[in-house]
C-alpha cells in the first residue's frame, strides 16, 4: 500500500465528510447524531494518519516522504503536491489528535450543531493541509482556507464581544498572509525557472538583499500567527471570546502553523537572511516570554490569562529557531508539540470551569476545588505541566531550547548570558501567575456568592477522558523525549547543518558589503507567456 | 560488582513511585468500600521493600568502589543528555536513610492522619516525595538531580497544600513553591552554563572537569553562585528561608520528612557540586557568608517563636547553614556528617512534637505545660532528640563537631565561635521549649492527655533508639562518609579547647534556658529594647514584610503596567489603525457623487502622479 495517497486521504476525508453533513443530518436540530458522526470521522481520520505514519514514514530519512504530486492547473504550473518530513509529520499527528479531542470537547454544543461540526471537520482537513502541502501557492490557499472556519466559529459561537474579536482575527491574519503570497510569488518567479514547489524553491539561491526583504515579509505573516510581540493583540481577544473547542484548536494547532512556517520558509529557504535576523528573533522571543508572562499575571479574566501564557511559551520557539544548533531547533519543534498538548488541556479546563461557574473573572471564583475535586486535580496537573515541571513535556522542550541556545556558536557569551537570564526570569514568572490563578480559582473557602446561584458539579467522565488523553503524551514525552525527537531528528539535523555551513561561510568571508540588489525583469516571466 | 541487588539499585525509587501510583484507586474515590487504609498499607509495604533492597545493596557494596549506570535520555546531534545513577556506599547509605526515615514517618502518619478523610491522597504524595528523595540520593546526573529537586518542590507544594481549604495553607504552599522554584531555575541556568562550558553533566565527572577547566574566574564565580541558588532555596537559607517556616502549615508527618531529609537533599546536591566551587573563591565565600548569616539569624528567630513547630523549623535552617559553611570551607565529609546527625535528631524531635499536637490539637507552646508525666515516651523522644542536636552529651552532633575540629585541615577561631553561638542558642531554645511544654503546671489544654497510640509510639521509640545509637556510626565506620582520616593534631590550642568550649556553650545555653523567666501569657515585655528584639525575632527580622514591599510589589506593579501598555498602547495602536480605516472610508464616501467628470479627474491626477513617480523614481 505504499502508493496509496495517504496524505491526500487524510486531508480530503474530513472535508468530504463535512460536505455530507447538510444532506445526512438535516433534521438533527439537537446535534445528538451529528456529533457522533463528526467524532467517528475524526477518529477514523486519526487512525488513517497513525497508520500512514506507522507504515510509510521512515524516521531516519530527512527528506519528504509520503509524497504525492498531481498537476492541478498546468498553465500555472500549480500542483497538488503533498508530503511530510520530520517537521510536518509530528504536527500532522498533533493536529489529528487535538482536533479529535476538540470535537469530543464540543459535545455540549446545541446551537446550530450541523454548521458547527461542519466547520470543525472542514478545519480538520484545512489544518492538516497547511502542514502537508509542498507547494507555495497551495500553502497560501490552505493557510487562507483554514481561517474561514475559525472566523465563523468565533463569530457565531463566541462570547459577548465575539464580533469584534472575530473581525480582528480575520483582518489581522488575512492582511498579514498577503505577505506570504507576495513573498511566495517573488520566490517562485525569481531566477530562471518558475516553480511553486517548496523543495525547488529551497534549492534556489537568492541574493541577500532580496532574502532580507522576503524574510521580513514572512516574519510579519508568521509573527502574527505565532504570535510575536507586538503583533499578538488579536490573540487575547480571539481566545477571550472563543468556546473551548475553538480554543483548543487555536492554541493547539493554529499557533504552531506560525512556528512551522518559520522553520520551513524563513530558516530553510532563506538561510543567509536568517543569520542576519536571528538576533532579532532571539530578542523578540525573550520579549515574548517576559512581557506576556508579566501581562498574564495582571489579567483578571481567566481566558485572557491563559492566552497570554500561550504567547509567553511561544517565545521559546523563537529562541530555539534562532539558536543554530540541532538541539535548539529540536527544542523549538518540541515546544510546539508540547504547548499544543498543554495549551489545549488548559483551555479545555477553562471551558470546563466556565460551564459550571458561568464567569471567567477570577474575583468571582474561589474555593471551587472543594466541590470539584477532579477538576481541581486536572487543573493542578495541567498547570504544573505548563510551568515546565520535570517529567512533563514542557520541561524537556524548555531545557532543550536553553541548552541548545547556550551551546550556540553564533552569539557571544554576554548576549547568551543575558538572554538565558531574562528567559529564566520568564520561567520564574510562569509559576507566579499560574499558582496565583490556581489559588484564586480552587483553593481557600468557597465563594458564597458563587455557590448561591451556580451548581458546581464535578467533572464528568468525558472531560476526565479528554484530559487523560492529553496528559498521556505530555508525561510520556517528559519521561522519554526520544519518543518524539526521533521522529524529526533527521530533518532538524539537515536544517541545522545547512544553517551551519552558511554560518561558517559567512564567518569565513566576513562579508559586510552586500552585493547590490539587481532590479531586472525576471526571465521567468518572459518564459511564462 | 555484578550483584543483582546492587545493579538494580535504581529500582528503589521506583518502588515508592509504584506505591504512590497504587494509592490512586483510593484517592480518586474508585474504591470506597474498604476506606482509605489499604492505600496506606500498600505504600508502607513498598517503602519496606525499598528499605530491604537498600540495606541488602548497602551491605553488598560496602567495601567496593562506586559504579555508575547510564541511560541516554535525550540525544541530539550536538549533545546527549544522559541520566546516570551512582552507586556507592555513600549514595546507597543516603538511599537507606531516606527509605528508613520515610518508613518511620509513614508508620507514624498511620496514627497521626488517622482521622483524615484524604489519607490515601496523603500516602500517595508521601510515596511521590520519597521517590524523588531516594532518586536524588543515587542520581549522578546534574539534570536528573535538577529534575528531582523540582519534583521535590512539587511534592512540597502538594503536601503543604494538603488541607487546601485553609486560608494560610494556600499562601504557604504557593510561597514554598515559588521560593524553591526561583532557586531551582537559577540552578538550572547554572547547569545549562556548565554544559556550555563542556562539563560532562555528571557529578562523577565534575572533579576531573574542574581540574582541566579553562574557566576565567569571573565566569566561575557567576557559575558557582548560580549553582548555589538551588540548594539555597531547598535548604531554606537566607534570603530564601521563609518558606520552611510557612510550610509548617502542612501535616506533621510530612514535616518530619521536610525538616530532616528534604532540606538535606538540597545540601546533598550542594555537596556533590562542591568541586565547582573550588574554581571560585567568591562562591566559596558566598557559601560561608550565607551559611553564617542563616545560622545566626535563624538561631535567633527560633528563640522568639511560640508555635511549637516553628521553634524547631528555624533551627533546621540554622543547622543547614552550618552545612553551607562546611561546604564553603571544603570540608565535605563534615557536611555529610552534619546532615546525617541533624536528620536523625530533627526527625525525632518532629515526631515528638507531632504527638503533642495530635493529642492537644494546639501548637501554641504558651498554652502547654506539665506533659512529662502524661507522655513519657514523647518526653524521652524530645530529650534524646535535643541531646542529639546539641553538642553537650556525646551524641550525634557532639561527635560531628569533634570530628570537624580534628580533621586534616586548619580550622579557625571564628568557626568555633559560630558553632558555640549556634550551640548555645539551640540549647537555650530547646530548653525553653522543654520547660514550656513538659515542665511546670498542666494548663487547661494539657490536663488530661494520654500517651499516643502504638502507630505513633513505635516509630518514635525506634527513632529514639537510633538517635542514641547514632554516634556509633562515625566511630565504627570512620571512612564511610569521609575518605580522610582524622588527624590527631591535638596539640593545636584550637583543637585542644574546642570540645570543652562547645560543651561549655551548650551548658551555658541550657542554664540560661532554665533560668529564663517564662511568660505564658500573651503579654509582651515592658522594656522597649526587649520588646523590640522579641518582635524582630518573632517576625523573622521582618523579611516577609521586606519582600512584600520590594519584590512582590515590584512584580505586581510592573505586570499591571505591562497589562496597561498592552491594552492601551500596543492594542490601542491596532484599534487606531482600524478606526482610521473606518473613518477615512466614511469620509471618502462623500466623494461618490455620481458625476463622471469627477471620477475622470481623480483618475487623471492619480495616473499623472504615478507616472511622475515612476519617471523620477527609476532614475
Amino acid at each position: 500500500m505504499t502508493n496509496f495517497p495517504w496524505l491526500t486521504t487524510i486531508i480530503l476525508f474530513p472535508i468530504a465528510a463535512a460536505l455530507l453533513i447538510p444532506l445526512l443530518f438535516r433534521n438533527d436540530s439537537s446535534g445528538k447524531k451529528v456529533r457522533w458522526y463528526a467524532l467517528t470521522v475524526a477518529v477514523i481520520d486519526f487512525c488513517i494518519a497513525a497508520y500512514a505514519f506507522y507504515e510509510g514514514y521512515d524516521f531516519s530519512n530527512p527528506d519528504l516522504q509520503l509524497v504525492e504530486r498531481y498537476t492541478w492547473v498546468s498553465e500555472l504550473n500549480l500542483q497538488w503536491s503533498v508530503g511530510a518530513d520530520g517537521l510536518s509529520m509530528p504536527l500532522i499527528l498533533l493536529t489529528c489528535f487535538i482536533t479529535t479531542l476538540a470535537i469530543l470537547a464540543a459535545w455540549p454544543v446545541t446551537f446550530k450543531p450541523q454548521l458547527f461540526y461542519f466547520l470543525m471537520l472542514a478545519m480538520y482537513g484545512g489544518q492538516i493541509a497547511v502542514f502537508a502541502v509542498q507547494d507555495m501557492l497551495l500553502f497560501f490557499l490552505a493557510w487562507e482556507l483554514e481561517l474561514v472556519p475559525v472566523y465563523m466559529i468565533l463569530a457565531i459561537w463566541g462570547g459577548k464581544k465575539r464580533h469584534y474579536a472575530a473581525t480582528k482575527f480575520i483582518l489581522y491574519t488575512a492582511l498579514s498572509s498577503l505577505f506570504i503570497l507576495l513573498a511566495g510569488l517573488t520566490m517562485a518567479f525569481y531566477g530562471d525557472t518558475v516553480t511553486f514547489d517548496m523543495s525547488e524553491i529551497t534549492a534556489k539561491h537568492f541574493p541577500l538583499n532580496l532574502q532580507l526583504l522576503l524574510y521580513a515579509g514572512f516574519l510579519i505573516a508568521y509573527g502574527v500567527k505565532l504570535p510575536i510581540f507586538p503583533l499578538h493583540t488579536w490573540l487575547p481577544d480571539a481566545h477571550g471570546e472563543a468556546t473551548a473547542p475553538a480554543h483548543m484548536l487555536l492554541a493547539g494547532i493554529l499557533l504552531k502553523m506560525g512556528g512551522y512556517a518559520l522553520i520551513r520558509m524563513n530558516v530553510d529557504m532563506l538561510p543567509d537572511a536568517h543569520i542576519r535576523f536571528a538576533p532579532l528573533l532571539v530578542i523578540l522571543g525573550v520579549v515574548n516570554i517576559v512581557y506576556a508572562a508579566l501581562t498574564s499575571f495582571a489579567q483578571r479574566n481567566l481566558k485572557r490569562k491563559i492566552a497570554y501564557s500561550s504567547i509567553s511559551h511561544m517565545g521559546f520557539v523563537l529562541i530555539g529557531i534562532a539558536s543554530f544548533t540541532d538541539l535548539g531547533i529540536s527544542g523549538a519543534v518540541m515546544q510546539m508539540i508540547s504547548h499544543g498538548l498543554i495549551g489545549a488541556s488548559l483551555f479545555f479546563l477553562v471551558g470546563c470551569t466556565y460551564d459550571r461557574t458561568h464567569t471567567l473573572l477570577l474575583d468571582e471564583m474561589g474555593g471551587v476545588g472543594q466541590k470539584m475535586k477532579k477538576v481541581f486535580a486536572m487543573w493542578t496537573t495541567c498547570s504544573l505541566a505548563s510551568l515546565a515541571l520535570p517529567g512533563m513535556s514542557g520541561f524537556v522542550a524548555e531545557v532543550m531550547v536553553f541548552v541548545g541556545f547556550s551551546n550556540s556558536n553564533a552569539y557571544n557569551p554576554t548576549f547568551k548570558v543575558l538572554v538565558v537570564f531574562l528567559a529564566a526570569v520568564g520561567v520564574i514568572l510562569t509559576p507566579i501567575y499560574l499558582l496565583s490563578m490556581l489559588r484564586e480559582i480552587l483553593y481557600g473557602p468557597e465563594n458564597k456568592k458563587l455557590v448561591e446561584h451556580e451548581e458546581l458539579v464535578d467533572a464528568e467522565p468525558r472531560e476526565v477522558f479528554i484530559i487523560a488523553c492529553l496528559l498521556v503524551p505530555i508525561i510520556g514525552i517528559g519521561f522519554y523525549p526520544k519518543m518524539v525527537t526521533q521522529m524529526y531528528d533527521a530533518t532538524t539535523l539537515r536544517v541545522t547543518s545547512r544553517l551551519q555551513t552558511q554560518l561558517a561561510l559567512m564567518k569565513a568571508e566576513n562579508v559586510a558589503e552586500v552585493p547590490p540588489f539587481e532590479v531586472k525583469k525576471a526571465p521567468a516571466i518572459a518564459a511564462l507567456k | 560488582m555484578n550483584d543483582v541487588f546492587v545493579q538494580t539499585c535504581w529500582l528503589v525509587p521506583i518502588y515508592s513511585l509504584i506505591g504512590s501510583v497504587l494509592t490512586l484507586p483510593w484517592s480518586l474515590g474508585l474504591v470506597r468500600r474498604t476506606g482509605p487504609r489499604p492505600a496506606a498499607y500498600l505504600n508502607l509495604l513498598m517503602t519496606l521493600f525499598a528499605c530491604l533492597h537498600g540495606s541488602i545493596a548497602l551491605s553488598r557494596i560496602w567495601n567496593h568502589p562506586s559504579q555508575q549506570l547510564v541511560f541516554d535520555w535525550l540525544q541530539a546531534a550536538d549533545l546527549t543528555i544522559s541520566l546516570s545513577v551512582d552507586i556507592s556506599p555513600v549514595s546507597v547509605g543516603a538511599l537507606e536513610l531516606v527509605a528508613g526515615i520515610s518508613f518511620l514517618a509513614q508508620l507514624y502518619a498511620l496514627g497521626y492522619m488517622e482521622k483524615d478523610w484524604s489519607l490515601a491522597r496523603f500516602y500517595g504524595l508521601m510515596g511521590f516525595f520519597e521517590a524523588a528523595l531516594s532518586g536524588l540520593a543515587i542520581s549522578d546526573s546534574l539534570f536528573l538531580s535538577y529534575a528531582l529537586l523540582e519534583v521535590l518542590t512539587l511534592s512540597t507544594y502538594l503536601l503543604v497544600g494538603f488541607w487546601y481549604a485553609q486560608p494560610l495553607v494556600v499562601t504557604a504552599a504557593r510561597d514554598a513553591f515559588l521560593t524553591k522554584r526561583v532557586g531551582d531555575i537559577i540552578l538550572l541556568m547554572g547547569i545549562v552554563a556548565l554544559s556550555a562550558y563542556g562539563a560532562g553533566l555528571s557529578f562523577s565527572e565534575l572533579q576531573s572537569w574542574v581540574e582541566t577547566s579553562p574557566l576565567p574566574s569571573g565566569t566561575a564565580t557567576w557559575l558557582g553562585l548560580a549553582l548555589i541558588a538551588g540548594p539555597l532555596g531547598k535548604c531554606a537559607q537566607f534570603p530564601l528561608n521563609l518558606w520552611l517556616d510557612e510550610a509548617m502549615e502542612g501535616p506533621n508527618p510530612a514535616g518530619i520528612m521536610r525538616n530532616s531529609i528534604v532540606v538535606s537533599a538540597g545540601a546533598y546536591v550542594l555537596i556533590k557540586l562542591q568541586p565547582v566551587f573550588i574554581l571560585s573563591p567568591i562562591a566559596e565565600d558566598a557559601l560561608i557568608i550565607v551559611g553564617t548569616i542563616t545560622a545566626i539569624g535563624a538561631s535567633l528567630m527560633a528563640v522568639a517563636q511560640i508555635d511549637i513547630k516553628r521553634t524547631l523549623s528555624h533551627s533546621t535552617s540554622a543547622y543547614l547553614g552550618l552545612v553551607f559553611v562546611a561546604v564553603g570551607l571544603g570540608h565535605v565529609d563534615i557536611a555529610f556528617l552534619l546532615l546525617f546527625s541533624h536528620a536523625i535528631a530533627k526527625s525525632l524531635l518532629f515526631m515528638s512534637i507531632g504527638s503533642i499536637i495530635y493529642n492537644i490539637t494546639n501548637q501554641n507552646v504558651t498554652e502547654m505545660g506539665g506533659l512529662w508525666s502524661r507522655m513519657p515516651a514523647t518526653t524521652t523522644a524530645f530529650v534524646v532528640g535535643s541531646a542529639g542536636l546539641v553538642g553537650v552529651l556525646p551524641l550525634g552532633m557532639f561527635w560531628t563537631w569533634t570530628r570537624w575540629f580534628n580533621g586534616n585541615w586548619a580550622v579557625s577561631w571564628w568557626l568555633l565561635g559560630l558553632l558555640m553561638f549556634v550551640n548555645a542558642l539551640s540549647a537555650l531554645n530547646l530548653t525553653r521549649v522543654f520547660r514550656l511544654v513538659f515542665l511546670g503546671d498542666p494548663q487547661p489544654k494539657t490536663r488530661r492527655v494520654p500517651e499516643v497510640g502504638w502507630p505513633m509510639a513505635v516509630p518514635m521509640v525506634t527513632l529514639t533508639a537510633m538517635t542514641l545509637l547514632g554516634p556509633w556510626v562515625p566511630q565504627k565506620w570512620p571512612y564511610w562518609l569521609s575518605a580522610t582520616a582524622p588527624l590527631g593534631n591535638a596539640e593545636l590550642p584550637i583543637v585542644r579547647y574546642s570540645i570543652a568550649l562547645i560543651v561549655a556553650s551548650g551548658l551555658l545555653g541550657c542554664i540560661v534556658g532554665f533560668r529564663l523567666v517564662l511568660r505564658r501569657a500573651w503579654a509582651r515585655p515592658l522594656k522597649v529594647w526587649l520588646r523590640f528584639f522579641q518582635d524582630l525575632f518573632a517576625y523573622d527580622f521582618y523579611i516577609e514584610k521586606a519582600y512584600n514591599l520590594t519584590i512582590v510589589w515590584a512584580v505586581a506593579s510592573i505586570s499591571k503596567l505591562m497589562a496597561w501598555l498592552d491594552r492601551y498602547v500596543v492594542d490601542g495602536a491596532v484599534n487606531l489603525v482600524g478606526l482610521v480605516t473606518v473613518f477615512s472610508g466614511q469620509a471618502l464616501r462623500y466623494n461618490v457623487t455620481g458625476r463622471g467628470q469627477f471620477y475622470v479627474l481623480t483618475i487623471a491626477i492619480a495616473t499623472g502622479l504615478l507616472a511622475l513617480w515612476s519617471f523620477f523614481g527609476l532614475n
